[in-house]
């Protein structure tokens, strides 16, 4: 039993990091679209520092950094501009995925090659990053809802004029939420090259950053909400396929669409009363 | 929110069509310049497998016959346009490596008299189009054969990637050469759904593990190292699929049921170059040398003498015509 569930979150570990993150993000008021290329990109980024450096700690740190580098991109365009963040957001998956497969193929041929990198150190199913997610997401809830700083965060996503009135300054807390944003899907794709596959395949990440954005709006906008909730899907996706294996006869499809389906139910039970922060997306412009 | 959704949905819509960059186009300097042939692929061909072996195919086309050769991917409503905006360039032969791509290429066919179009299995022809089907079911029937024997558990297990009918049916015929060996065998049949989830290839094939699999087979092309990186977890052993993967650094893969495309992507241009093509469906198994069954010589000391033995008589029986491995048609 505590071995499936250290294996459910270890395998909904990189999904979970990039949620927590976005959900900080979020309640500053950014939208990033960008997850799915940010995750990506560092997979990628990870995989091929750690596989030359012989140095998986090494290709973590240089994931993390990525993200970051990423999340800049953004907050250049969004933040200290006013573009529209769908539209980045967007503009960074494509690039994303168009700069890893060019690369790629560059680097391992055009019909290229299956190959293994240096992972982190495992005890049992536990990593440090699957052990990291669940505190970073309680401590992220603590900065929200506990601190002046959170208060301010989560201000500069509701009612930037007021953060403005008070003195605070909106693009700089705007600019923090997206650095954790951009950071922690950077962990998450290291963490998905590095713990989870020990490789790096085009287009790897599969949807996970935008797995990751719905996990943020089921999690109801909190960052152990949007924990939970990746555990959740995580659970229901392990159970599908031993629900395959056991061969009872149900359609594969239906079961891959299982964890889908279950989790657009819950959203319809789960904290129907929460919102969305009301500034969401919508760029902040210093009244003259 | 709406407009969010809106954005959420365009998004993907984009990230659809993202990867279908067309690949590069080259030629030699000697050779007939004027032969021209285009390869389309249902995914990237960096995915060391099923699209892979075909590139590899059109890329013997241009080293041997001196043709000029393009490749893309096309999926869906793509497929159309990418074959007629090839024949329009004057290509002579468009290739589709899948059954998809099968109707749209006689259907286009009607059009352009003097190109050829040719699918990887389906079962339309016209004039100038038909299909070419690789007979990989050969390959994983001895698989089936070699896991029955390998296995300890009595229980196997084939993890797919996309449900699509050409890997269907060759874990039919997996299924079927296992159960010839061993009647009582369990195979038990995943799949992801995504054709380049490495984490989820690993998922799946720990969870059949956990039910008890000792050897696993796979259909998963770019995410085949998942497979490989669990089985090596778990001390089990596997048979690797579509390219020799014996060679893989996980040190698990026992044998690997290939597909050898050169020399049938070859003939197949050189029939078209010489104007000799007619629409037809030709089945290229390993009589042509097209299949392969190939043993990791590494792992050797792990497949009984009798074993081996056994796959020799029936790759025999299977040359002579005595054998007929089941395919499904589509």
């Amino acid at each position: 039993m505590i071995e499936t569930l250290a294996a459910v979150a270890m395998f909904a570990t990189p999904t979970a990091l990039a949620a927590i993150g976005e959900t900080l993000g979020q309640r500053s008021g950014v939208l990033n679209i960008g997850l799915e290329g940010t995750m990506l990109l560092s997979a990628f980024v990870a995989a091929m520092v750690a596989l030359w450096s012989g140095n998986p700690w090494l290709g973590l740190v240089s994931g993390g950094l990525a993200g970051l580098g990423l999340a800049a991109l953004v907050g250049l365009l969004c933040v200290a501009r006013d573009a529209d963040q769908v539209v980045v957001g967007t503009g960074l998956n494509l690039l994303a995925l168009g700069l890893t497969g060019a690369w790629f193929r560059s680097l391992f041929g055009q019909s290229g090659q299956l190959f293994t990198v240096p992972t982190l150190p495992k005890a049992g199913s536990w990593d440090v990053l699957s052990v990291a997610a669940p505190m970073l997401a309680l401590l992220a809830l603590w900065l929200l809802q506990r601190t002046y700083w959170g208060l301010t965060l989560r201000a500069s996503g509701e009612n930037p004029v007021a953060v403005e009135a008070a003195g605070r300054s909106v693009p700089r807390y705007r600019w923090l939420g997206l650095m954790a944003s951009g950071s922690l899907a950077g962990l998450g794709g290291a963490h998905l090259a590095l713990v989870v596959s020990g490789t790096f395949a085009e287009n790897m990440t599969s949807g996970r950053g935008f797995v990751a954005l719905a996990m943020v709006t089921f999690g109801r906008w909190s960052p152990v909400g949007a924990y939970a909730a990746c555990l959740l899907i995580g659970y229901l996706e392990s159970l599908q396929f031993s629900l395959q294996a056991s061969g009872r006869g149900v359609p594969q499809e239906l079961l891959l669409a299982l964890p889908y389906a279950a989790s657009l139910l819950a959203l319809a039970f789960v904290g129907r009363g929460v919102r969305s922060p009301a500034a969401l997306a919508t760029p902040y412009r210093r009244a003259k | 929110m709406r407009r969010i959704l809106l954005a959420s949905a365009l998004v993907l819509a984009l990230m659809g069509c993202a990867s279908n960059e067309p690949g590069p186009t080259s030629g030699s300097a000697e050779g007939r310049q004027d032969f021209k042939v285009a390869l389309l692929t249902p995914g990237p061909v960096n995915d060391s497998g099923w699209s892979a072996l075909a590139y590899e195919g059109l890329l013997a086309i241009r080293d041997e016959l001196g043709a000029e050769i393009s490749n893309q991917e096309a999926k869906g409503t793509q497929i159309r346009d990418a074959m007629r905006s090839y024949a329009q360039r004057g290509f002579r032969l468009v290739f589709g490596h899948g059954f998809e791509y099968n109707e749209p290429g006689v259907e286009i066919a009607r059009d352009f008299p003097d190109t050829v179009f040719v699918s990887s299995s389906g079962g339309k022809t016209a004039k100038n189009a038909g299909a070419f089907r690789f007979y990989l079911e050969q390959g994983f029937y001895l698989g089936g054969v070699m896991a029955a024997d390998l296995s300890k558990s009595g229980v196997v297990a084939m993890i797919g990637g996309p449900k699509v009918p050409s890997i269907e049916s060759t874990f039919k015929a997996f299924e079927a050469g296992a159960k010839a060996e061993r009647p009582d065998i369990r195979v038990l049949t995943l799949f992801t759904g995504q054709d380049s989830d490495v984490a989820a290839a690993k998922r799946a094939t720990l969870e059949a593990i956990a039910q008890g699999a000792d050897l696993v087979i796979h259909q998963a092309n770019a995410a085949a190292q998942g497979v490989f990186e669990a089985c090596r977890e778990k001390g089990v052993l596997a048979i690797g699929s579509n390219a020799n993967q014996n060679e893989n650094e996980s040190g698990v893969v026992v044998a690997s049921a290939v597909i050898v495309a050169k020399p049938a992507f070859v003939e197949l241009a050189k029939d078209v170059r010489d104007g000799r093509y007619e629409g037809s469906i030709r089945l290229v198994g390993m009589d042509k040398g097209a299949i392969d069954f190939v043993i990791n010589p590494k792992l050797e000391s792990r497949v009984p003498e009798a074993t081996r033995k056994k796959l020799d008589d029936l790759r025999a029986k299977i040359l002579s015509g005595a054998l007929v491995v089941p395919k499904d048609e589509f």
